[in-house]
C-alpha cells in the first residue's frame, strides 16, 4: 500500500484534532482533541519509519504516547481542581484574565 | 514486517556515561529527594529543610554546569545528549532563573497553597527537562526534554490551587502549550519523513544533499517546528497565551517563564537551527525574520495600555524575544555573541520588576499600575531597583540592556539585516511608551500625575492600595535583596560589561562550531 495514504491519513486527523480545538469549548473535548493531534503525528512517525525501514520512527512514537499520557493526566487534574472550585467547565465562560477594554 | 525485525534486531542500548551525566542525575535525584523530605518532616520541614533541598540541589547542578564550561565536547547516551559550552551556558541561565524563582516563593502563600515538596520538585523537574532540552542532539530527545520542561510549568501556573485565576492561567497554559507541542512533533515527524534520521548530525547532511534542497515535505516540516517553538517562547502572532497566564500565574512562577522557558527555545533554535538545519538556513532564515519584526511590534504596542504590570512585562516580554530572534537571524558569530550577552543581560533586568510586583502582591496591593504609586517617597528600596530595571529594559545607555541591544543590532547589520536593526531601535521607541509610565507613576507626585494622565477621578490614594509600602520592604528583606541585586547587575554590566561579555564569547565560539 502507497505510504502517500498513511500520511494523508494523519493529516486528516490532525486537521480534525486542530479544528476541534478551535471549535470546541469543553475542555475535556479540547483535551481529546489535543490526542487526535499527538496520535496524528505518532501514525505519519510510524508510517515514516516503515517507509524508511529503520526503527526510529517507532522508538519516537512509543516516547510520544508516554508523553501524551502526562499531558492528559495534569489536564484532568486542572478540570478537577477547577470543578471543586465551581469554575463553569466552559471555555468560553473562563474569561477572568484578559486584556483591558476601553 | 521482516525487515522491521531485522531493524529492531539493530537497535542497541546506548551505554550510559554516567559521570558525564552527573549534573542531569543531580537534578533528577534532587526532584524525588525535595518531594521525599517534604513528606518525612512536619511543619518545619514543609517550612525550611525543602527549600533548602531544592536549593542545594539548583547550587549544586549550577556548579556541576558552571565547572564543565571550557572542558572538551562530549557526546554522551549514544549521541542522544552532546555535553558542550552552549549546554553549559544555558543550564546556568536555568538554574539561576530557578534560584531566582526559590527566593521569590520562599515565604509565599503559593507554597503553602501547593505543598512545598510539590513546588520545589517541579521546579526542579522543569529545569532538569531544559538541562536535557538543550543538550539534546536527537529529535526523540529534543522531544522529550520540551515536554519534560512544559508539563510541570503547567501545574506551577495552577499552583495557587483556590485562585481561580491561577487555574484559568494553568487551563489556557495547557491547552496552547499542548497545542504548540503537537505541531511541533508534527513538524519533527514530517523532519524524521523527508531525512530518514533523528539525530542531528545525519538530518544536517541530508539536508545538505540538492535532494532534499526544495523538498516541500521538508520545508513543511521546518515550518511547522518553528510554529511549535514559537507558541513555547511566545513569538507573535503565537503569543496570545502570555499575558493572561503571566498575570494568572502565581508571580514567581511567571518570573521564572518570562525568562526560562524564552532561553530554552532560543537554545533550541541556536541548536536545531544552526546544526540540524544550518543547510537549509536560506528558507527558515526569512521566517525568523518576519516572526522577529511582527513580535517586536505586537509586544510593544500591545505593552502600552495595560494596567496589570504582570501583562505589561509579558507583552515586554514577547518583545524583548523578538530582539533576540535578530541575533538567530545574523546566524553569524557576532549574533550568538549578542544573544549570549543579551540573555545574561534580560536575566537581571526581567527578575527585579517581578521581586517588586512580588512584595506589592504580598501586601494586598495587587500587581497593578497603581501599587507603584508614592512607592518613590514611601519605599525607595523598591522603587530604585525597579526604575533602574524597566530603564534597562527600555534600553537606557549605561544599563546592560543597552550594551546588549547594541550588541544585537550590530549583528543584525553585519548579517546584512540592516532593516531588522531598525526595526530593533523602532521597537525600543515605542517601548519607552511603557516603561516610562511606570517611572512616573513611582515618582510623580499625586498631584502632577493626575494633570498628566487626568485620571485623578478614578486613582485611589496610595493608603487604599493595601498596606504601607515600607512596612512590606522591611518585612520581606529577601524580596528587596533579589530586586537590588537585579538591577545593580542591570547597572553593573552596563557599565562594565567585561565578565559578560567573555562568558558570551565562550558560548559564541561554542555555537560558532555548530554553524557548518
Amino acid at each position: 500500500m502507497n505510504i502517500a495514504w498513511y500520511i494523508g491519513l494523519s493529516a486528516v486527523i490532525f486537521c480534525i484534532g486542530a479544528s476541534g480545538l478551535i471549535a470546541r469549548r469543553s475542555p475535556l473535548v479540547m483535551l481529546l482533541c489535543l490526542e487526535l493531534m499527538l496520535n496524528a503525528a505518532n501514525l505519519s512517525l510510524i508510517a515514516f519509519a516503515r517507509m524508511h525501514g529503520n526503527a526510529d520512527g517507532q522508538i519516537f512514537a512509543l516516547v510520544v504516547m508516554v508523553v501524551a499520557a502526562c499531558e492528559v493526566v495534569v489536564g484532568l487534574g486542572l478540570i478537577v481542581a477547577m470543578y471543586r472550585n465551581r469554575m463553569p467547565i466552559d471555555i468560553d465562560r473562563i474569561s477572568e484574565l484578559r486584556d483591558p477594554r476601553d | 514486517m521482516t525487515t522491521l525485525l531485522a531493524a529492531a534486531g539493530q537497535v542497541h542500548g546506548p551505554s550510559v556515561e554516567y559521570g558525564s551525566l552527573l549534573p542531569i542525575l543531580i537534578l533528577a535525584g534532587g526532584a524525588i529527594v525535595t518531594i521525599f523530605v517534604s513528606l518525612i518532616g512536619g511543619r518545619a520541614a514543609q517550612r525550611l529543610l525543602t527549600p533548602i533541598t531544592a536549593i542545594v540541589t539548583l547550587v549544586s547542578a549550577g556548579v556541576v554546569f558552571a565547572v564543565r564550561i571550557g572542558e572538551p565536547d562530549i557526546s554522551i547516551l549514544g549521541g542522544a545528549l552532546a555535553l558542550d559550552d552552549v549546554s553549559a551556558i544555558f543550564d546556568l541561565l536555568f538554574v539561576s532563573a530557578a534560584l531566582c524563582a526559590s527566593v521569590l516563593v520562599w515565604r509565599s502563600d503559593t507554597l503553602r497553597e501547593a505543598g512545598a515538596g510539590e513546588f520545589f520538585s517541579l521546579l526542579i523537574t522543569t529545569v532538569l527537562g531544559m538541562a536535557i532540552l538543550v543538550s539534546a542532539t536527537n529529535l526523540v530527545t529534543f522531544f522529550l526534554g520540551f515536554e519534560l520542561f512544559s508539563i510541570p510549568l503547567y501545574v506551577l501556573c495552577a499552583a495557587d490551587l483556590r485562585r481561580n485565576t491561577s487555574l484559568e492561567a494553568g487551563l489556557k497554559y495547557l491547552l496552547i502549550g499542548s497545542l504548540g507541542s503537537a505541531v511541533l512533533l508534527y513538524g519533527l515527524s514530517m523532519i524524521y519523513g523527508a531525512t530518514g534520521h533523528t539525530d542531528y548530525a545525519s538530518i544536517a547532511r541530508a539536508v545538505s544533499l540538492p535532494a532534499l534542497r526544495d523538498d516541500p515535505l521538508l520545508l513543511a516540516g521546518v515550518a511547522l517546528t518553528l510554529a511549535g517553538l514559537a507558541f513555547k517562547a511566545s513569538v507573535a502572532p503565537f503569543h496570545q497565551w502570555t499575558p493572561d497566564v503571566y498575570q494568572g500565574a502565581p508571580t514567581p512562577v511567571a518570573a521564572f517563564m518570562a525568562v526560562a522557558t524564552k532561553f530554552a527555545v532560543i537554545a533550541v533554535l541556536l541548536r536545531v537551527g544552526m546544526q540540524a538545519l544550518g543547510p537549509a538556513r536560506e528558507h527558515w532564515e526569512v521566517m525568523v525574520a518576519m516572526l522577529a519584526t511582527v513580535t517586536i511590534f505586537v509586544g510593544n504596542i500591545g505593552a502600552l495600555r495595560q494596567e496589570s504590570l504582570k501583562r505589561m512585562l509579558a507583552y515586554s516580554g514577547v518583545a524583548q524575544v523578538g530582539y533576540v530572534l535578530a541575533g538567530i537571524v545574523a546566524g553569524t558569530w557576532l549574533g550568538v555573541y549578542a544573544i549570549g550577552f543579551y540573555l545574561f543581560a534580560y536575566l537581571a533586568m526581567n527578575i527585579g520588576p517581578f521581586a517588586v510586583i512580588a512584595t506589592r502582591e504580598r501586601s494586598g496591593a495587587g500587581d497593578g499600575m497603581r501599587g507603584m504609586r508614592n512607592l518613590g517617597r514611601e519605599a525607595p528600596w523598591l522603587a530604585w531597583p525597579m526604575t533602574i530595571c524597566m530603564l534597562a529594559l527600555a534600553g537606557l545607555p549605561v544599563t546592560a540592556g543597552f550594551v546588549g541591544k547594541l550588541l544585537l543590532m550590530q549583528a543584525a547589520i553585519d548579517g546584512h539585516y540592516a532593516w531588522l536593526a531598525v526595526m530593533i531601535a523602532l521597537g525600543s521607541a515605542i517601548s519607552l511608551g511603557y516603561y516610562l509610565r511606570v517611572v512616573a507613576a513611582i515618582w510623580m507626585p499625586s498631584a502632577v500625575r493626575d494633570e498628566v494622565f487626568g485620571d485623578g477621578t478614578r486613582s485611589g490614594t496610595s493608603a487604599l492600595a493595601g498596606a504601607a509600602p515600607e512596612a512590606d520592604a522591611a518585612r520581606h528583606p529577601e524580596l528587596v535583596a533579589l530586586a537590588v541585586t537585579a538591577a545593580a547587575a542591570s547597572v553593573l554590566f552596563g557599565f562594565y560589561p567585561r565578565p559578560l561579555l567573555e562568558l558570551a564569547r565562550i558560548l559564541a565560539y561554542a555555537g560558532g562550531q555548530l554553524i557548518f
